[in-house]
């Protein structure tokens, strides 16, 4: 049981840093011409995503 | 010089090296031994070669390419994440109760990545390739880092002397963190010029370096001793001995 909860609490702390750190530097800056920065694997040309839209109430 | 043409030059040597290594993998009949790097080369290629053909068939302002482009990111992080857990599970090769606990962690590490990537499509579910998919795919880019960064402690911790895992491990840390690093950067800056040439181009040179060090690895440092010793460490000594009860 306490191996459980340590892998568990490993896990989290693991995509807590992932997520941290794609919100530190995926998505917050903008390339020219407001692109923002994502990371993608592979080719070039990337197609960047449009504007996220509101979300409707 | 242009950043374009340097770009596309990494790009088609990248292709050109990924074809060469599966032939290599293929004409050396090490599909067993080698089949982690194997895996995702191929899944590699295969994307790069769809995307050169949508690319050149419907053009970069296109809906398909667009689509077919981050469908593919889609794989090939899904790809790249197995890759890890495959390195995983060379690592502990002759610890099969260590691998019981490092399984759960990776399986766990998936389903709370696509638990929080499904927040951003609760937002909105009519884009789901805006809101989910991309989400999904940063996410689970910046977790294959984190994780890939982990197993680095742990062959470190475990003193390894598997040179080939170190240095396949070390090419998919390159993959995952020059890019990140890079980001870092022009976030910083707030998009200084330097930062940005060095974006536009980090991800590309990323990946031919990766490229690089696994033909190392797959070529010359394929006859290398695969065994892998461990020190006797109270933590993991402890975990065992609580499983044998």
């Amino acid at each position: 049981m306490k191996n459980l909860v340590l892998i568990f609490l490993l896990a989290l702390l693991v995509v807590a840093t992932a997520v941290s750190v794609r919100r530190m530097v995926a998505g917050t800056a903008m390339f020219a011409g407001g692109i923002p920065t994502l990371v993608a694997i592979g080719t070039d040309p990337v197609p960047w995503p449009p504007p996220p839209a509101m979300p409707s109430n | 010089m242009d950043n374009r043409i340097i770009s596309y030059v990494l790009q088609d040597a990248g292709i050109l090296i990924e074809a060469a290594l599966v032939l290599y993998v293929a004409w050396t009949r090490q599909w067993k031994k080698q089949g982690t790097a194997a895996f995702y080369l191929t899944c590699l290629l295969v994307a790069q070669l769809t995307r050169a053909c949508v690319l050149h068939a419907y053009g970069f302002a296109s809906l398909r390419y667009y689509y077919i482009y981050w469908s593919t990111d889609f794989l090939l992080v899904l790809s790249a994440y197995l890759a890890v857990c495959l390195l995983f599970r060379r690592v502990d090769l002759r610890q099969e109760k260590m691998w019981g606990l490092i399984r759960l962690l990776l399986v766990l590490v998936f389903i709370l990545v696509a638990a929080i990537s499904g927040v951003s499509l609760s937002l909105n579910r009519k884009h789901f390739f805006t809101y989910f998919i991309i989400a999904f795919n940063q996410n689970l880019y910046f977790a294959c880092l984190a994780l890939n960064t982990l197993l680095y402690v742990l062959l470190r911790y475990m003193d390894s002397t598997d040179n080939q895992l170190a240095l396949l491990v070390c090419g998919v840390g390159i993959q995952f963190a020059g890019p990140t690093a890079a980001l870092a950067l022009v976030h910083l800056t707030t998009g200084g010029g330097f930062a940005l040439w060095l974006g536009s181009l980090v991800m590309r040179l990323c990946t031919f370096g990766m490229l690089l060090v696994w033909a190392y690895a797959i070529i010359r440092a394929k006859d290398k001793a695969t065994q892998v010793t461990r020190r006797e460490i109270p933590g993991l000594a402890e975990v065992t001995a609580e499983l044998d009860v």
